[in-house]
């Protein structure tokens, strides 16, 4: 079909073709993406090869300080003068020696290593009085990652000193001179100077964050729970159980709580991003309008709950809310009602209390958006609509409300994705309460599954179930973000609307 | 005779806050048609609605934090206005020696001191190198942290409070504990202020580059003094962000009491301590904390709208 | 004082974009070479390559004899104006005029003495102590100037500079940059899209477009004998003609048949196309419209052709006409010599006849697009 005739459907029509062209461009997606998968492993193949390649060919042609760095790293930049470098890689090589093959063999680098496997056999129990000390299968597995980490910065570096000497023999063969340490601590304020500005952050990342990620979703394979705490009781690799567990359809298992919270969680997402969304640009258009006065005073006002802190204003609100909480109680003194209504007790009550209070915190964010982007809006789009005869409802609908939902797509995913981790709302509002006996793990029914993967670990000491469910967590998220990315051009191509 | 034509009279007015220019009607031609004028008050009335909700729990709030410990009850209470009005809970709270809130109050402000200048240094350092130099890697880096990013954040919960535990810094050394929690991975924080590097023009560093500036001299002199509105934004927002957070310090100071923060100790006072004597206690702390916050927050209002939609409006 | 050398210089984006080919150009110490040609060219990547602001993904780049193919713009000695000034817009305009010359830790004195020099030059004193927030376009140009000559370095990259003023200020900074020149004295390469601007501007102009050099010559080389009809076309306004012709080779002589008209080349002509083994074949025939003659009568070996558009200038008049063959054709014809009769016949519709002698004329291969004579 050409453009042209696109233009002459109707507009369940187009719908159709648009959602049925996502669906069409799926399959080759895929395609596209296994592809690139295939291209991006065989590009990495084709790198350890030419590596390796490179490693023998600089061994034969090098000189004898080349060849001696292969074993003392930094030694050819030392004899060559490139004090700086040399001791560098000679301090990272004996850190490493140090921490793989420390004295102590309980501690050192391949003690973990060698423990990998089983995560430790031997328990820590007490002998009379004694304790005698075993494995400690947490810190087998978190060291055992770490030394994953530092075993492939070491190749690395490694690399990069026999690198460096190729590089340093071919540019004193042409006769240039080598950089001095001088040279490379300035180079780092200047042409290396994103290293200096990223080395911290990194570090922090790659430890806090990187790390954790990747010794919890190996924890997602082994048995660590309540009963299974080291040193005392050790756990172990179980393999996909643990998936089983809160997927399965069996009854006895997490499997059905988890699709009752997880569909709780997108609801939950859905009403919390789309219902600020639409109060709060018309909030912010009703300030907005022409001839409103004191523009800045309710902005200000609104503003209020983004300012004070959450456990303050949620933890006030939600004990407003309580059965002995000011609402009931004046509800009742006042005879509208004759029991206290169940807020926090009533499953549908209390998502719908949840849902209406986190507009309360939500539609001043959105209000300031969505002003910020009204002013934005070129005046002569509604001159020109106004001069081809639109009223203000048409304005809105053909000019305000697209521009707005162009300009704030990214922004809606964000917030999609930010609200299925919204934790704070729920946590300081109900807790998940109402809780039930239909759903096991302590769940309850206004818990995401934040707040579920929070309980069970700090309540439950279940921590092989809670890494399960943040790796689901994250494969929601990320499948949301996948297709967004695919159908919202906005966040594809950020022109169109300058 | 040809008909008459009537040109309509405008005014022509510059609105600077909204920065645009618009058309208005002038004064003696602005006729407030009833229909106009009806609309106006319903919205004025919907405003004056949502004012009221807004402000309504934080006037509670601020009612029973007055109310008088020693002759009505500390708990909650089916009344709104304190029938004596005291200053008995803050003075507790600020005296009493079985009061820790001014330790904790001491102990979040340490740590919104702390994170705000690390965490700016942090964000900064990160943003300005992702949107203004060009380098191997750059691209991995920003795709590695948005699926970073998309883990929960409490995943590694644990495993943090271990690797705190191994350092020391859990319990009674939860306050620089949480610092470098809070400060070490900020860095992922880096998207609005990136947006805004962005809209600096590139030829600003290339000039100072060609007048001999370093990439460290070129943020230093010329980025880092046109980058104010963000770096207020940041520090804004990294010394806020301590007040309020719960979780991981409830986690990280776990039964050390003297290590809480303000929203630790005051939740604990609510929901789990027997929160009926201390409900008005704790009013009269969030008060405390509140007012600060808020009044920071007012000052600084304007860059806090400006770094919010520009993250909005970039995506 | 440097001459800048490029040799088979090439600029590859993301491994597989070729923004500039094989950029081969020598200019001399002192001087004032233009790069023109349309957006995308590839003419400021070169010139951003010389600045040392991109990589050179392969060839040669010399600044005097030192190869810089790896040194950092602050280390080539060499300034650049930007077409969006870019100042820095947090300190004064003495600052701005300042800041490479702190850097580079000179002398208090000496740093007064030459911003004050540069800021009489351009005559912005005055406008010193603002901050760049407070001057109009022209102003901003002339202190973004004024930065680049305090430094007196060795080659003067200027990125169109002129491109963000209006029209009356551009005449007048094109003035004063040619009167800069002759001030400073050193190497220039400036970049523009304006041809009026290169040809006014340059000793040399490089023609370019796609990222090939088409043409490199004086001014007036480009105008008279441009290699191909791109360059015929972008260099002189309003554009050159271009008429559908067939060239015919008669023994040792050379004609062209247009419309009806048979128009013999002159000696030279003759010569050139018959050392180039030239046979007859279809052409495409370039002429000015400054170089074409108009007539109100007919006359042999006339053209004629019918007013489309008859635009006042001033002092000329720009016919758009059409040929019988639907050719669309510019004549400049000025108004000083008509008389009032004269005036009224240039109406939408009525006939004219112009002629143009063979010396003007510029012969083109339809495929190849090459100057069959020049190129």
């Amino acid at each position: 079909m050409t453009d042209l005739e696109y233009f002459k459907l109707s507009k369940p029509e187009k719908m159709l073709r648009s959602v049925g062209g996502f669906f069409a461009r799926l399959p080759k997606g895929i395609w596209n993406g296994i592809k690139k998968l295939g291209l991006f492993i065989a590009a990495i193949v084709k790198g350890i090869g030419t590596n390796l390649a490179d490693l023998v060919t600089t061994f034969k042609n090098g000189d004898w300080k080349t060849r001696l760095s292969y074993l003392i790293m930094g030694f050819g930049s030392c004899a060559r003068g490139q004090w700086g470098r040399g001791i560098l890689f000679f301090l990272f090589q004996t850190v490493f020696n140090m921490y793989m093959f420390f004295p102590n063999a309980q501690f050192s680098g391949c003690y973990y290593l060698g423990k990998l496997s089983t995560l430790g056999t031997i328990e820590t129990y007490k002998e009379g009085r004694r304790t005698v000390y075993g494995d400690n299968s947490f810190f087998i597995l978190l060291y055992g990652v770490l030394t994953l980490f530092f075993i492939a910065a070491f190749i690395y570096t490694w690399r990069m000193n026999i690198k460096q000497n190729r590089i340093s023999e071919q540019l004193l063969k042409n006769g240039h001179k080598l950089k001095t340490t001088k040279d490379d601590v300035a180079s780092l304020m200047d042409e290396q100077f994103h290293k200096t500005m990223l080395a911290l952050p990194t570090l922090g990342v790659t430890i806090f964050t990187i790390l954790p990620i990747l010794f919890m979703i190996l924890v997602a394979f082994t048995n660590f729970d309540a009963t299974h705490q080291p040193p005392s009781k050790l756990f172990t690799w179980v393999g996909w159980d643990n998936f089983n567990q809160l997927l399965s359809t069996d009854t006895a298992s997490y499997g059905d709580t988890f699709r009752h919270v997880l569909l709780w969680t997108l609801i939950w997402a859905f009403f919390a991003t789309f219902l600020n969304y639409f109060l709060g640009m018309l909030v912010a258009i009703m300030i907005n309008k022409k001839g409103i006065k004191l523009k800045k005073m309710w902005r200000t006002i609104l503003v209020m709950t983004i300012a004070i802190p959450q456990f303050v204003s949620l933890l006030y609100v939600s004990k407003m809310f309580a059965a002995d909480g000011l609402i009931n109680t004046y509800l009742m003194k006042w005879g509208w009602i004759s029991s206290p209504l169940p807020f926090w007790t009533d499953p549908t009550w209390a998502r719908v209390t949840i849902i209406v209070i986190n507009v309360w915190i939500g539609i001043p964010y959105l209000m300031l958006i969505a002003t910020g982007i009204l002013m934005n809006i070129p005046a002569d789009l509604y001159e020109s609509a106004r001069i081809d005869g639109a009223n203000a409802f048409q304005m809105y609908k053909k000019i305000t409300l697209p521009y707005m939902l162009f300009v704030t797509g990214p922004y809606l995913l964000t917030s999609f994705t930010g609200n299925i981790n919204n934790f704070n709302v729920i946590f300081l509002l109900s807790q998940g309460k109402p809780l039930s006996l239909q759903l096991s793990g302590n769940a309850g029914h206004t818990d995401l599954l934040i707040t579920w993967l929070y309980k069970m670990t700090v309540n439950d000491t279940n921590y092989k179930l809670a890494a399960v469910m943040g790796i689901l967590v994250f494969v929601v998220t990320a499948v949301i973000n996948l297709i967004v990315y695919n159908m919202i051009p906005s966040v594809k191509n950020e022109e169109d609307f300058q | 005779m040809s008909e008459k034509k009537q040109i309509p009279e405008v005014d022509i007015v510059v609105d600077h806050e909204a920065g645009v220019i618009r058309e208005v009607k002038p004064e003696h031609l602005r006729s407030k048609s009833g229909h106009e004028k009806r609309i106006n008050g319903s919205i004025y009335a919907v405003l004056i609605l949502i004012s009221i909700i807004w402000l309504a729990p934080f006037v509670f709030l601020v009612f029973q934090s007055f109310r008088s410990y020693a002759t009505e009850s500390g708990a909650m209470v089916a009344y709104l206005l304190p029938k004596q009005w005291s200053l008995d809970n803050y003075v507790w709270l600020l005296t009493d020696p079985s009061s820790k809130f001014l330790r904790w109050y001491g102990n979040t402000l340490i740590v919104a001191i702390f994170c705000a200048v690390l965490q700016t240094f942090m964000v900064l350092s990160v943003s300005y190198t992702l949107s203004r130099l060009r380098f191997r890697g750059r691209k991995l880096i920003m795709n590695v942290v948005l699926v970073l990013g998309m883990f929960p954040g409490f995943l590694t919960m644990i495993t943090l409070y271990f690797l705190l535990k191994q350092l020391g810094l859990t319990q009674s050394g939860a306050v620089p504990g949480m610092i470098l929690i809070y400060v070490a991975s900020s860095g992922m924080g880096y998207y609005i202020s990136k947006g805004f590097f962005d809209t600096i023009p590139k030829s600003l560093d290339e000039s100072a580059r060609i007048d001999g500036a370093t990439r460290l001299q070129v943020f230093r002199m010329i980025i880092m003094p046109l980058a104010k509105p963000i770096v207020i934004y940041t520090v804004l927002m990294a010394f806020m962000a301590p007040w309020g957070d719960y979780v991981f310090a409830s986690y990280i100071a776990f039964g050390s009491e003297p290590n809480y923060n303000v929203a630790v100790g005051l939740y604990q006072w609510v929901n789990v301590a027997d929160y009926q004597g201390f409900f008005t206690r704790f009013c009269a702390g969030g008060v405390l904390v509140a007012m600060p916050i808020t009044a920071l927050f007012l000052a600084l209002q304007k860059y806090y709208v400006e770094g919010v939609t520009g993250g909005a409006v970039k995506g | 004082m440097a001459s800048v050398t490029l040799e088979h210089v090439k600029k590859v984006y993301d491994k597989n974009v070729v923004a500039v080919h094989d950029f081969n150009l020598q200019i001399k110490d002192k001087e004032f070479v233009v790069f023109v040609g349309p957006s995308g060219c590839g003419k400021s990547t070169t010139l951003r390559m010389v600045a040392g602001l991109e990589d050179i993904s392969d060839g040669i780049l010399k600044i005097g004899d030192r190869v810089v193919n790896d040194v950092e713009p602050k280390d080539r000695d060499i300034a650049m104006v930007f077409q969006n000034y870019a100042l820095y817009p947090h300190i004064s305009v003495y600052e701005n005029m300042a800041f490479s010359l702190r850097l580079r830790k000179m002398d208090k004195e000496e740093i007064h003495r030459r911003v004050c020099q540069a800021a009489e030059i351009l005559g912005i004193t005055e406008y010193l102590g603002r901050k760049p927030k407070a001057l109009s376009g022209g102003q901003r140009q002339r202190v973004a100037i004024g930065r680049a000559i305090v430094r007196d370095p060795a080659v003067f990259l200027m990125d169109e500079p002129l491109s963000n003023l209006d029209a009356k200020l551009r005449n007048q900074m094109r003035a004063e940059i040619i009167l800069l020149r002759k001030r400073v004295d050193t190497t220039f390469i400036y970049v523009t899209h304006d041809q009026t601007e290169a040809m006014t501007l340059g000793d040399r102009i490089v023609v370019m477009k796609d990222g090939y050099i088409q043409q490199v010559g004086t001014p007036q080389e480009v105008f008279d004998t441009p290699v191909n009809l791109f360059v015929a076309g972008f260099i002189g306004s309003p554009q050159m003609n271009f008429l559908k012709a067939k060239l015919i080779q008669s023994g040792n002589g050379y004609s062209v048949e247009l419309l009806g008209t048979t128009i013999p080349l002159n000696p030279d002509q003759n010569q050139a196309l018959a050392a180039k083994g030239v046979k007859t074949q279809e052409i495409i025939l370039g002429v000015r419209p400054e170089h074409t003659t108009v007539l109100f009568d007919n006359k042999e070996n006339a053209i004629e052709c019918t007013i489309n558009v008859n635009e006042m200038m001033g002092s000329e008049l720009h016919l758009h006409l059409s040929s019988q063959n639907k050719d669309k054709i510019i004549v400049r014809l000025p108004t000083v010599d008509l008389s009032k009769e004269q005036r009224a016949q240039l109406s939408y519709g009525n006939k004219m006849y112009i002629t143009f002698p063979a010396k003007v004329m510029h012969l083109f291969d339809p495929t190849s697009e090459k100057n069959l004579i020049y190129g």
